[in-house]
């Protein structure tokens, strides 16, 4: 008797349980997996290679989003390395024109609309590989072919998780393959200096630079608007960062707030001292003109008009 | 048996023989001239009708559905309940297998209705004749919104699509040019989705007019001249605010006194809107001296010791 009550209780506290854990046990600390990850991904391959850069040519699309999976289902979340995207990477590869290699730190919004979608410079987010991952989530679970939505290891929990190899394994890419000059826009604002160690450009990309077809190196450091100077050429990491280079044998030069990326930072804050033009006169008089005034110009500019031949037939 | 017999009926056997091997030849003949033939056809697919500009964006389903997925869910999250599928078979259905130059605005009526959505206030911007600045600018500034920056434009910019009456439905290979015939699956789509987007529009609204064209900034044939300007809603519209934009160091064809400005102006006020016009609207032009920063127009306040 008291066995038959027990068990309904016992079974209603199991199932308060797991739903209990459902909602407060995730397994990890990160977001989880980009809801319609894999239309997402196909549908960004295609449109890479029809609209946005078609030079690079036919690439099985399909196979990549295949590759793509294949790095990270059915395996520990916390042992994925940046080889299992090997293929995915041979799959996804085109060459970088030379002299378009832009690479950046803490100031990812700033260098996409720099790079103006790989017209004027080619990121890392311009590239397919890249363009594939970008602002995306994902990753498995060990034992299931199952893609996990509910949450996903950060990179302090574990390194060697989905998302941080694909960045390292498409940093190393990027970087062998960059030619010509190159750029490298820091952030003179960061906290954790311009030039952050550990970091993806100090770790995977420049180590893989390749010396031999590079010609010449150049930093910009450029501050928030309205943020602090904490680095600069010359000083702190940057200095590190720019005696690393030239000891590797690199043609480096630095410049501070290059005056182009300067423009882009003032496009939200116009007003800003450091964005005023010396061309353009103050709002004042070059002034709007309404349909309200517009009468009223006209009005203004007779009477003045009417008023001066008056004057001038008073004198004569 | 006489040898006589026997040798007659040998040479019939022959015969006959020889007659199937000729029959059986020239079957094999006739099957493979018919399957060159047929395979051939398949490619040039002569059925389907031809046309001027290019044909429709190969992979058009996967761009599409990815591109809807894309802004739902990476950009726009507060559209979550949008479906895509039934996104994509709405604009597929507009067009598949109907002649390219009979589409009508009722074709694209479900597409509108599925994928439309409401615009904040103070934040459309319209354009004519600036689209590279323009969208530069909404991609650098998430102030604003052009068409192309709304679901359905998003989705359509830079595409082409049209529809043939024979199978597969959809041609590949060309669509119809605005000269060949106004109601193209193209045309009538922007036409469509304009009219929305002027109509949805509220509060003070943008326009970035081209100050360096010699046909005038403002034209009465362009999609904004003839369908946005009169699809705005004087009940939710309170202010028009024109951006003259000059090329840096392009010609000064027009400011904001010109001729076809006022003529905006006047069609402007008819329908009892507020106008503002602004000559190189400074957050605009800032962009453009992003790609021209030596140029003396733009020289900072502050540069007098500037390293290049």
């Amino acid at each position: 008797m008291m066995m038959s009550r027990l068990f309904p209780l016992l079974f209603i506290s199991v199932l308060c349980m797991n739903s209990f854990s459902g909602v407060q046990g995730r397994k990890w600390k990160g977001e989880g997996t980009t809801q319609n990850l894999e239309s997402i991904v196909i549908g960004r391959c295609f449109n890479y290679i029809r609209i946005v850069n078609p030079a690079v040519g036919e690439k099985n699309c399909s196979q990549i989003w295949e590759a793509f999976k294949n790095a990270f289902i059915n395996k520990d979340p916390c042992n994925i390395l940046p080889k299992d995207y090997e293929l995915f990477i041979n799959l996804t590869f085109h060459t970088i024109p030379p002299n378009k290699s832009l690479f950046w730190e803490n100031n990812q919004l700033l260098v996409n609309s720099f790079a103006d979608r790989g017209r004027r410079y080619m990121s890392l987010g311009d590239t397919l590989f890249g363009f594939i991952g970008d602002f995306l989530n994902w990753c498995g679970q060990a034992d299931s072919p199952g893609l996990d939505y509910e949450s996903c290891p950060t990179t302090l929990e574990c390194e060697n998780n989905a998302v941080e190899s694909f960045w390292r394994m498409a940093s190393i890419t990027y970087a062998q393959h960059s030619s010509g000059v190159i750029q490298v826009l820091l952030n003179g604002s960061a906290e954790g200096g311009a030039y952050p160690q550990p970091g993806f450009f100090a770790d995977y990309e420049i180590p893989n630079l390749q010396k031999g077809k590079i010609s010449q190196i150049f930093i910009w450091v450029v501050d928030d608007l309205e943020g602090p100077d904490l680095d600069s050429c010359g000083i702190r990491s940057v200095k590190t960062l720019e005696t690393r280079l030239k000891t590797l044998g690199y043609d480096v030069t630095c410049t501070d707030n290059n005056k182009s990326v300067m423009f882009l930072l003032c496009l939200d804050n116009p007003d800003n001292s450091k964005c005023a033009l010396a061309s353009s006169a103050p709002a004042v008089q070059r002034g709007p003109i309404s349909s309200d005034r517009g009468g009223s110009w006209n009005k203004l500019m007779f009477v003045s008009f009417a008023g001066f031949l008056f004057r001038f037939a008073l004198v004569y | 048996m006489p040898p006589q017999q026997g040798s007659a009926r040998m040479r019939q056997r022959t015969v006959l023989l020889v007659g199937i091997a000729v029959l059986l030849a020239a079957l094999v003949l006739a099957v493979v001239l018919a399957s060159l033939l047929t395979h051939g056809r398949h490619e040039v697919s002569p059925q389907m009708l031809k046309w001027k500009d290019r044909g429709t964006t190969k992979n058009l389903q996967e761009v599409i559905l990815g591109r809807c997925y894309n802004y739902i869910t990476a950009q726009h999250p507060e559209l979550g309940d949008k479906d895509c599928q039934k996104i994509w078979e709405s604009l597929k259905d507009a067009f598949i297998y109907k002649n390219p130059c009979n589409i009508t605005p009722e074709d694209y009526q479900p597409l509108m209705e599925l994928a439309s959505h409401p615009i904040p206030c103070n934040k459309s911007l319209f354009w004519s004749k600036t689209g590279d600045l323009v969208h530069r600018y909404t991609k650098s500034n998430q102030n604003f919104l052009t068409l192309e920056d709304t679901l359905l434009g998003y989705m359509a910019d830079r595409i082409s699509w049209c529809g043939d009456p024979s199978a597969p439905g959809i041609n590949y290979e060309s669509c119809p040019k605005r000269s060949e015939c106004e109601s193209n699956p193209g045309s009538v789509f922007w036409k469509m989705a304009s009219k929305m987007f002027a109509e949805a529009a509220c509060g003070v609204v943008q326009v970035m007019l081209n100050g360096s064209v010699e046909a005038g900034a403002f034209r009465s044939s362009s999609i904004f001249g003839s369908i946005e300007i009169f699809n705005l809603d004087p009940d939710k519209v309170s202010k028009v605010h024109i951006w003259l934009m000059q090329d840096i160091g392009g010609p000064q064809s027009e400011s904001c006194s010109g001729h076809s400005i006022q003529r905006l102006i006047s069609i402007l006020e008819e329908r009892n809107f507020k106008i503002i016009c602004e000559d190189n609207y400074r957050p605009v032009q800032l962009l453009q001296c992003v790609h021209n920063p030596d140029h003396t127009d733009c020289r900072l306040c502050t540069n007098s010791t500037a390293i290049p």
